[in-house]
C-alpha cells in the first residue's frame, strides 16, 4: 500500500486543481472520484460551467443570426437543432474531461474511481462501484466533494417536467412555457439559455430583484431587458404549490406588492427549479473526527481551509465561500500550499469576481453601492454605458453599463459592476486593479485599446471622477 | 577645532533654505559674523553670517540645495590658517539634498557632523518633493506599495515605508498593512525616519480642493513658482485652511497724526530718521495690543498662548514677494525708535541684507495695501498669529461728523483686520480697531 502526502476525494475544480497543485509541489497525490465513468472535472465539467455555457453560446449564436439582417447577413431560416445542440455541447464536455484525466497522468497522480471516506487517521477509504474496498495511507486529505442540486421541500421532483439544474441539462425538447424557480445565476442563465430557444419563460424570484446579490442599479437593468425580451419576471415572488404530471406543471404563486399579497396559478408545460446547491458531506466519514459540518452540511474552515481535524482540510462547495468553480480552485491551491509549508496568503473574499452569462452578461467584483454605503464608506460612482461606446455599436450590443463603485477619501476603488456585452471577460481588469489597490486613477491612467469594450471600464473611471468623455 | 555651520530657522514657519551662493572658497578664512554663504527661503532672500572666525573647511552644501534647518551647511576650523585645507578633498560629493524622508523634529544642530545621513533614500532633485515636505507619490512609489498605499501615506505624512511590514504579494505594504501601522500609532514617533513633518498639523489642515485642468492655449507658457513664491503660496493655502477667517473695516481719522507728524518730522530728520505714517501706525498697534491680550495670542491646539513680547512684523514688498521683518518689543519703544527700527528693517530687506532673527517671532502683523492707493485690503492671517491688520491709502475723504452733520474733507486710511474668529470675536476685534482709532484720532 502507498502511502500518499495528500490525497483528494473529488474531482471538481476544487478538487483537481488541488490534486495538480500538489504533484507539481512534488508531494506524492491522489485523487478520488466517485463518478461511475471515469468522468474527472465534477460538477463544473459535467454539469455546471461547461455545459451550460456550450447551450448559452448556441442561444447567443442564434440570437446573432436573428438579427443578422440588421447587419447585412441575410441568414433565413435560421432555427435550432436540439439534438446538434447537445452533441456540440457533449462533444465540449468531453474534451475538457480527457484533459483533466490527461493531466491526472501527466503529474502522475494515482486517480482511485469509488466513493471515498474518511477512514481514521491518515486513512481514506474507496469503495468502486462493484463494493470493492482498498484503503489509502495518506498525510493528509483535502475534502472537495462539492454540492447537489437543492430541492424545495414541499416540490415533488419525480414527475418528467420538473428538472433541476442537471435533468434540465439533458433535455431533448425545447419547452413550450418554461417556468423557472429562483433568479439566481443558475436560473437566470437558464431562462436566458431557453427564452432564445424559442420557450415562453417565466422567472420566478422570492427576493424584490432579480440577481439579488448583485449591485441595485445592475439588478433594475437586468430586469428590464429580460422583460424587452419577453420574459415573465416575478419578483417578491413565491411558489407555494406546484402539481405536475406527463403533460405539464401548475404552480400557485404568491407575489407580494408592499402589503398586499396577490396569489396565481400558472400552467407551464416544465418547471426548472433552481432554488440553489447544497453541500455533499453526508458520507464523507466525518463521523468521529474533528470536523464541525453545521446544519446546512458546510464544513467549518479557517482562512487556510484547514477543518477542525489535523491533516484535513475542504474546499470549495463544501465551505462557507462563495460557490464558484474560480473559488474552489483557488481554494485547492491555498490549502495545498499550506500542506507544502509555503507560507500562503490567504484569499481575499472581497475581491471574487461573480459571472452570470444570461443575455445581457452580468459580473462583478467587490463591494455593490448599497454594501458600500453599509461598510461605512463615504461612497461615490460611475456610470457609463455601453449606448456611448463604438465597440457596443459595432456589436449590435449596446445594452447595459460599466459602473465603479469607490470610496470618496482615497479613490479607493470598492467595486466594479458590469452590465453587458462580455461583461464576464471585462470584469477581471477590475478584479486586477483591486487585487493590486489601485485607485481611480489608475484606472484612468490606464491606455484602453480602441474600439474595445473594455473603453467603457475607463470611461467609467472617468465618470467617477465626474468627467466622462464620451457622454 | 572643527566648528559646524547650520542652515538657520529665517523666520517662524520656515523649514528649509536653499542655498543661492557661496561667499567663501574652501580654504579661505572667515571673520566671525561675515557673510558666508546666501540662502533663500520662503519668507526672505538672505546673506549667513559666518558664527565663529575660521577656516572654511567643508561646504556640504552644493548651490541650489534645499536643506532642512538646522541641517550642517559648513564645517570651519577655528585653528587653521588661511590656505591650510585644499578645495578638492573636501567639496561636498552630492548634495544633501531636501531630507524630506527625515522628521525635521528629529534633527538638530548637534546630530553630527554629516549631512547626508539626513537624507535616505535621497532624492536628487528637489522638485520630486512637494513643497509640504511629504515626499511625492513617485518617491512613494520605490518602496513597495499598492496605490492606495501611496495614497494613505501621503495623508497621513508618512514619509518612509520600509518600517512598515507588508503582507501583500511580494511584500507589498497593503492597505491592511498600513492601517494597522498608522492605527499602532507608529508613525508618530519623532526619532524614526517616518515622523510627521512638524509644523504640520494634519487634523487641523483641510485639504486644498484639487484646481479643475488648465486647458492650455497656443500661446500659453509655464514658469515654475520660485522658492520663495511657492512657500507663500502655500502658508496662505494653509492659513485659510486652519483660521476661520473673520474681518472688520474701521475708517480712522489721520488730521492728529498729519499734524503731529508735520511738528516732528524735522527733528527727526535731524536724529536721522524718516518719520513715516507707518510708525505711527505700529506704536498704535503696540499699545492696542498691549491693552488686549488676546489679539496677542496664539492658538495651540485647544490652548492659547499669551505672548509676552509684543512684536510687530511690518509687510514689506519686494520685487516678486514679500517679507516680514519684526520689530520686536514695540511696545517698549518710543515713538523714535520705532520709526528708526522701522527704516532700518525695511531698508535691510530690499537690500538682502536682514538677519534670520529679524523675521521671527512676530506676534501680529501689520500690512499696508495704499502704496497703489486701494482703499483697503483683506489680509490672510500670518500664522500661528491670530490677527492681521491691513491698511489702505491715506487719502482725503469727505467725511460727516456726527455730532454737527457738518461735512468735512480730512484725510483718512481704512483698516481692515482680519481675525480668527476661532480665538477672537467680532466685539474684541472691534473694541481693539476702536483702541487704536482712538490712539491716532487723539495723537498729540
Ligand atoms: C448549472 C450550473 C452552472 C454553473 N456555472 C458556473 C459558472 O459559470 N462559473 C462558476 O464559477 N461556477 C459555476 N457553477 C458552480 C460550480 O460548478 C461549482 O462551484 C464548482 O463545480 C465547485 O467545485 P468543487 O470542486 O467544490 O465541487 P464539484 O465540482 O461539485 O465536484 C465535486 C466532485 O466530487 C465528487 N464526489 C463527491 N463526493 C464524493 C465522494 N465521497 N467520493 C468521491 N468523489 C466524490 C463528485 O462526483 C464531483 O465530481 C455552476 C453550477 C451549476 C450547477
Amino acid at each position: 500500500m502507498s502511502q500518499y502526502d495528500v490525497v483528494v476525494i473529488g474531482s471538481g475544480p476544487g478538487g483537481y486543481v488541488a490534486a495538480i497543485h500538489a504533484a507539481q509541489s512534488g508531494l506524492k497525490t491522489a485523487i478520488v472520484e466517485r463518478e461511475p465513468t471515469e468522468r474527472l472535472g465534477g460538477t463544473c465539467l459535467l454539469r455546471g460551467c461547461i455545459p451550460t455555457k456550450a447551450m448559452l453560446h448556441t442561444a447567443d449564436m442564434l440570437e446573432t443570426l436573428k438579427k443578422g439582417d440588421e447587419i447585412g447577413v441575410m441568414a433565413s431560416d435560421v432555427a435550432l437543432d436540439m439534438a446538434k445542440m447537445h452533441a456540440y455541447k457533449a462533444k465540449v464536455v468531453k474534451k475538457n474531461a480527457g484533459g483533466v484525466s490527461y493531466l491526472m497522468k501527466k503529474n502522475k497522480i494515482d486517480v482511485h474511481l469509488g466513493h471515498g471516506r474518511l477512514a481514521g487517521k491518515g486513512k481514506v477509504s474507496v469503495e468502486a462501484a462493484d463494493g470493492k474496498t482498498q484503503t489509502l495511507s495518506t498525510k493528509n486529505v483535502i475534502l472537495a466533494t462539492g454540492s447537489t442540486c437543492f430541492h424545495l421541500p414541499f416540490i415533488d421532483m419525480s414527475p418528467a417536467r420538473v428538472l433541476d439544474s442537471d435533468g434540465i441539462l439533458e433535455l431533448e425538447e425545447v419547452p413550450e412555457h418554461l417556468v423557472v424557480i429562483g433568479a439566481g445565476a443558475v436560473g437566470t442563465e437558464f431562462a436566458s439559455v431557453f427564452l432564445r430557444y424559442g420557450s415562453k419563460v417565466t422567472l420566478i424570484e422570492m427576493a424584490p430583484r432579480v440577481l439579488p446579490s448583485e449591485d441595485h442599479e445592475v439588478c433594475a437593468e437586468a430586469e428590464k431587458s429580460f422583460k424587452k425580451q419577453g420574459m415573465t419576471v416575478l419578483t417578491s415572488s413565491k411558489v407555494t404549490d406546484v402539481k405536475a404530471d406527463d403533460k405539464g406543471v401548475k404552480l400557485v404563486v404568491e407575489t407580494k406588492k408592499g402589503d398586499k399579497t396577490s396569489s396565481q396559478t400558472i400552467e407551464a408545460s416544465h418547471l426548472l427549479v433552481a432554488a440553489g446547491r447544497a453541500p455533499r458531506t453526508q458520507d464523507i466519514g466525518a463521523k468521529g473526527t474533528k470536523i464541525k459540518i453545521n446544519d446546512r452540511g458546510v464544513v467549518e474552515v479557517d482562512e487556510f481551509l484547514r477543518t477542525g481535524e489535523p491533516g484535513v482540510y475542504a474546499i470549495g462547495d463544501i465551505v462557507n465561500t462563495a460557490w464558484l468553480a474560480h473559488v474552489a480552485s483557488k481554494e485547492g491551491i491555498l490549502a495545498v500550499d499550506h500542506i507544502a509549508g509555503k507560507n500562503p496568503r490567504p484569499i481575499n473574499h472581497r475581491l471574487v469576481p461573480m459571472c452570470t452569462y444570461c443575455s445581457p452578461e452580468v459580473a462583478s467584483v467587490g463591494l455593490s453601492e448599497e454594501a458600500a454605503k453599509e461598510a461605512g464608506y463615504d461612497v461615490k460612482t460611475g456610470v457609463f454605458p455601453f449606448s456611448a461606446i463604438g465597440k457596443a455599436a459595432i456589436l449590435n450590443k449596446t445594452e447595459g453599463f460599466v459602473k465603479i463603485v469607490a470610496d470618496k477619501k482615497y479613490d479607493e476603488l470598492l467595486g466594479l459592476h458590469i452590465i453587458g456585452p462580455k461583461a464576464t471577460e471585462l470584469i477581471t481588469e477590475g478584479t486586477l486593479a483591486m487585487e493590486l489597490e489601485s485607485t481611480i486613477e489608475e484606472l484612468l491612467m490606464t491606455i484602453h485599446p480602441h474600439p474595445t469594450l473594455a473603453e467603457a471600464v475607463a470611461e467609467a473611471a472617468h465618470a467617477a471622477m465626474g468627467h466622462a468623455i464620451h457622454i | 577645532m572643527r566648528s559646524e555651520v547650520v542652515m538657520p530657522q529665517m523666520g517662524e514657519s520656515v523649514t528649509e533654505g536653499t542655498v543661492t551662493a557661496w561667499l567663501k572658497e574652501i580654504g579661505d578664512f572667515v571673520e566671525r559674523d561675515e557673510p558666508l554663504f546666501e540662502i533663500t527661503t520662503d519668507k526672505v532672500d538672505a546673506e549667513v553670517p559666518s558664527p565663529l572666525a575660521g577656516v572654511l573647511v567643508e561646504r556640504l552644501a552644493k548651490v541650489g540645495d534645499t536643506v532642512e534647518i538646522n541641517t550642517v551647511v559648513a564645517v570651519l576650523d577655528t585653528e587653521a590658517k588661511a590656505g591650510e585645507v585644499s578645495a578638492a578633498s573636501h567639496e561636498a560629493a552630492s548634495a544633501p539634498a531636501k531630507a524630506a524622508s527625515a522628521s525635521s523634529g528629529a534633527v538638530s544642530a548637534s546630530s553630527g557632523g554629516s549631512a547626508t545621513a539626513l537624507a535616505s533614500p535621497a532624492p536628487t532633485t528637489t522638485s520630486a518633493a512637494s513643497s509640504n515636505g511629504v515626499p511625492s507619490r513617485e518617491e512613494l512609489r520605490r518602496t513597495r506599495s499598492t496605490p492606495l498605499v501611496r495614497r494613505i501615506a501621503q495623508e497621513h505624512g508618512i514619509a518612509d515605508l520600509s518600517p512598515i511590514e507588508g503582507s501583500g504579494m511580494s511584500g507589498r505594504v497593503t492597505k491592511a498593512d498600513i492601517m494597522a501601522f498608522i492605527e499602532s500609532g507608529a508613525h508618530q514617533g519623532t526619532n524614526g525616519s517616518t515622523g510627521p513633518i512638524a509644523s504640520q498639523p494634519a487634523q487641523q489642515t483641510r485639504q486644498a480642493p484639487a484646481a479643475p485642468p488648465i486647458t492650455l492655449g497656443d500661446r500659453d507658457r509655464y514658469e515654475p513658482l520660485g522658492p520663495q513664491r511657492a512657500a507663500i503660496a502655500e502658508h496662505m493655502t494653509r492659513s485659510r485652511a486652519t483660521s476661520a477667517h473673520a474681518h472688520t473695516i474701521h475708517e480712522i481719522d489721520f488730521s492728529a497724526v498729519f499734524k503731529a507728524r508735520k511738528r516732528m518730522k524735522a527733528e527727526f530728520e535731524e536724529r536721522g530718521v524718516k518719520l513715516t505714517y507707518t510708525a505711527f501706525m505700529v506704536k498704535a498697534v503696540a499699545d492696542a495690543l498691549r491693552a488686549f491680550p488676546v489679539v496677542n495670542a496664539s492658538l495651540d491646539g485647544d490652548q492659547l498662548v499669551y505672548r509676552g513680547d509684543i512684536n510687530v512684523g511690518v509687510a514689506v514688498a519686494l520685487e516678486a514677494s514679500l517679507i516680514v521683518p519684526v520689530v520686536r518689543n514695540v511696545d517698549e519703544l518710543s515713538l523714535l525708535g520705532v520709526a528708526r527700527s522701522i527704516n532700518d528693517l525695511a531698508e535691510r530687506a530690499r537690500k538682502k541684507r536682514l538677519k534670520p532673527d529679524e523675521v521671527r517671532g512676530g506676534t501680529f502683523t501689520l500690512s499696508n495695501h495704499g502704496i497703489f492707493g486701494a482703499e483697503f485690503g483683506v489680509p490672510i492671517i500670518n500664522q500661528p498669529q491670530t490677527a492681521i491688520i491691513s491698511t489702505g491709502a491715506i487719502k482725503k475723504r469727505v467725511v460727516v461728523d456726527q455730532k454737527t452733520d457738518a461735512i468735512m474733507v480730512r484725510p483718512t486710511a481704512i483698516f481692515c483686520m482680519s481675525f480668527d474668529h476661532r480665538t477672537i470675536d467680532g466685539a474684541t476685534a472691534d473694541a481693539f480697531l476702536a483702541h487704536i482709532r482712538t490712539t491716532l484720532e487723539g495723537w498729540e
